[in-house]
């Protein structure tokens, strides 16, 4: 998709906002979708499922772009069927912001173009797309809301924070209503002015649904009557130029509905906080397609592609001091970073790297016998280290002890246990049987009759006895009959021998392959 | 038969695995038994006159039933193998792909203590990263254990059987 131009040198007075929708999963298209008449349509597609939603700012002089290529690189989780495609190119005329604020909600990076003009352009009536809106899921735009808010709230924050925007109180107000956007100071919302590059370092987008939490609860505090001064000091914070990037929900994380919902429920207080369950649980449960990982990376692209890129300070984030962690693995790792940790990609691989570590730990732990109560990496793997120390000394001492009973005896002994074992284990899988029998002979050149022996002693089956003995000469090309069995004083030599017997002529080689299955051994 | 109780007791007794997406399920156990008892007899009825060679080669013995029961798809069985087939002859008989060790993602770092020396224990963990290496640990904990049991409950019923032997020689010598 071409990016679109839209130019607006004035400010709408019909207060049309202008929205771009990201077209769903890969299709990078955006719907924009300008309703003159924001309640009414607003409404209905902010009850869809949306889950971005753009707002294009450009900063120089006024000329917005929709940069579809960029958004395009966000991977939109959102499963909103419909959000239409369709990037309009249009050059919009006049209403837009002179400082057109993009957002992209995608998972999880949302470029924030600087806004350098006042003016915030907003969308076209032409774009009438307001029909695709339907599946932008604003509902109760929460998750739209910091964008949704933004272009609503945008007139009144403005006023503050961004005085170059215009004050339109019918605009105002109309946004107000028709998104929802709670009570309306979206004063956390910062569109910023310079800086195009939205640190997209930070934003990994991965860790992102925790700053998307955040961001919600930040906006939501905006909502809540934050001032301009909070919208003040984030951007002071911020700094000048600074991009915020929002950081949207990836995966379509099965529990974090729950847990989102109850974070957004004690993190936020007010009014916007109903709406933001709504809407975060429709982004949160979009599919997110790919790894976050790789979606992390390629979102750090396109962080830098996009426009604007609105960030949430990790510092922010703490300091909203959320309990929300999620940590969900589907093919690819989905990791969401958890509130007051940083959401550096590297961090967040480290993150799941320990966990597999630990994971992995806490199975040692129960294979160990006594390790339960131990706590602590390094006294586990102490005792993991000397457990399989005194393991493998325990084989070597009672392998001394095997060799030194009188083989005669034992092989009796092994054959009976060998008869046993196949009686009641019944035939297992005897195909990997084979391979060692090929291989022991070459092991043990010097015994090719004594394995001989010790098959016929341990089949049970005449059959699988004969294809064993077969095998046997097949490998070893060893066709002596077994009569080297040595005298047995236990009872079923004579069954044995009477299979040696058998076994002396030897059936096809074949045999060994194609009923390898049924090899008792 | 206590063995063959052992052994059902070792057939039925599976450790649990909470990772089965990581690890793989561990191969059936009569079939390690029965690897073993093969090979054993096979030692047993060699012309080897010490004990402690015969002792090495059991002990190699079943090191390879273990590390065959294991399947190729472990590590360290496969690095194992190759120890014992290096002791044997020079060249390897096999030469597996080793993944790990060609793409090293991460290269093993030598400074933590246990980590260094839980990689001298386990077999082939000179070349894994530690994800693996834990995995690996694992498994071969688990192989090994089996091995230990199957072993014990051979030399506790050779002992069983020997003692009884020697007593009905004696009966028959004292009704003599």
């Amino acid at each position: 998709m071409s990016s679109s131009r839209l130019k607006g040198s004035e400010v709408e007075d019909k207060g049309i906002i202008l929205f771009l929708f990201p077209g769903q999963s890969k299709d990078k298209s955006f719907t924009v979708a300008v309703s003159e008449d924001p309640l009414p349509r607003l409404e209905t597609s902010i009850d869809m499922n949306e889950n971005k939603f753009v707002l294009n700012s450009h900063h120089d002089g006024g000329e917005w772009q929709f940069n579809t290529p960029a958004m395009s690189m966000v991977p939109l989780p959102l499963s909103a069927p419909s959000l239409a495609g369709g990037l309009m190119n249009q050059n919009t005329r006049s209403s837009y912001l002179s400082t057109p604020m993009v957002e992209v909600f995608s998972p999880g990076q949302w470029n924030h173009h600087p806004t350098s003009s006042p003016n915030m352009a907003l969308g076209e009536s032409n774009f009438a797309s307001t029909s695709s809106i339907n599946s932008i899921p604003v509902g109760k735009p929460v998750a739209i809301s910091p964008r949704g808010m933004l272009v609503s709230t945008a007139p009144r924050i403005f006023p503050t924070s961004l005085p170059h925007f215009p004050v339109d109180s019918a605009f105002v107000e109309r946004a107000a209503r028709f998104s929802c956007f709670g009570s309306g100071n979206f004063s956390g919302i910062n569109f910023f002015s310079s800086s195009p590059a939205m640190a997209p370092s930070n934003n990994e987008g991965i860790g992102d649904q925790v700053q998307k939490d955040e961001l919600l609860q930040v906006d939501h505090e905006s909502l809540n009557g934050s001032t301009m001064k909070n919208q003040g000091d984030q951007n002071s914070q911020i700094g000048n130029g600074e991009s915020r990037v929002v950081i949207f929900p990836e995966d379509g994380l099965e529990g974090n509905t729950g847990s989102t919902d109850a974070a957004l429920n004690s993190s936020s207080s007010d009014r916007g906080v109903n709406k933001r369950r709504k809407t975060v649980p429709d982004i949160e449960r979009d599919p997110v397609q790919g790894g976050r990982q790789s979606s992390s990376e390629t979102t750090k692209e396109n962080i830098e592609n996009k426009q604007k890129v609105e960030q949430i300070n990790s510092k922010q984030i703490e300091k909203n001091g959320k309990d929300n962690s999620e940590f969900v693995k589907e093919g690819y790792v989905h990791v969401r970073a958890r509130r007051g940790q940083a959401t550096n990609s590297h961090s967040l691989a480290e993150r799941v790297r320990r966990e597999k570590i630990s994971e992995r730990m806490k199975y040692l732990q129960e294979l160990v016998p006594g390790c339960s109560k131990v706590t602590g990496k390094a006294v586990m793997l102490d005792e993991i280290i000397n457990y399989v120390q005194s393991l493998q000394r325990q084989v070597e001492f009672l392998s001394m002890k095997l060799a030194a009973v009188n083989p005669q005896l034992d092989f009796g002994i092994e054959g009976l246990l060998a008869k046993n074992l196949l009686r009641t284990h019944g035939s297992s899988s005897s195909a990997t049987g084979f391979s060692p029998e090929m291989i022991y002979p070459q092991a043990y050149p010097s015994q090719h009759n004594l394995v001989h022996t010790g098959i016929s002693a341990m089949a049970s089956h005449s059959d699988t006895f004969r294809r064993a003995i077969s095998t046997q000469s097949t490998a070893s090309g060893y066709k002596e009959s077994p009569l080297q069995v040595q005298p047995m004083h236990i009872p079923w030599n004579e069954e044995l021998i009477t299979q040696m017997a058998y076994g002396a002529n030897p059936s096809n080689p074949q045999n060994m392959h194609s009923k390898a299955d049924d090899f008792a051994i | 038969m206590g063995v063959i109780d052992i052994m059902d007791a070792k057939g039925t007794s599976s450790l649990g695995n909470p990772n089965p997406n990581i690890l793989t399920p561990h191969p059936s156990k009569s079939s390690v038994a029965i690897r073993f008892l093969r090979v054993l007899s096979l030692v047993r009825h060699t012309a080897s006159s010490s004990p402690s060679s015969r002792a090495c080669r059991i002990r190699r013995a079943a090191c390879s039933c273990m590390a065959y029961s294991a399947g190729p798809r472990r590590a360290w069985s496969r690095a194992l193998l190759r120890k014992l087939v290096r002791r044997r002859r020079k060249p390897p008989r096999r030469d597996l792909p080793r993944p790990a060790a060609i793409i090293r993602r991460r290269r093993p770092v030598g400074g933590d203590r246990l980590e260094v020396a839980l990689r001298r224990v386990v077999p082939g963990g000179a070349g894994m990263e530690y994800c693996r290496l834990l995995e690996e640990a694992a498994d071969y904990v688990k192989c090994l254990v089996m091995q230990v049991r199957l072993m014990q409950s051979i030399v506790d019923f050779e002992s069983h059987v020997h003692s009884v032997n020697k007593r009905s020689e004696i009966d028959p010598g004292d009704r003599n």
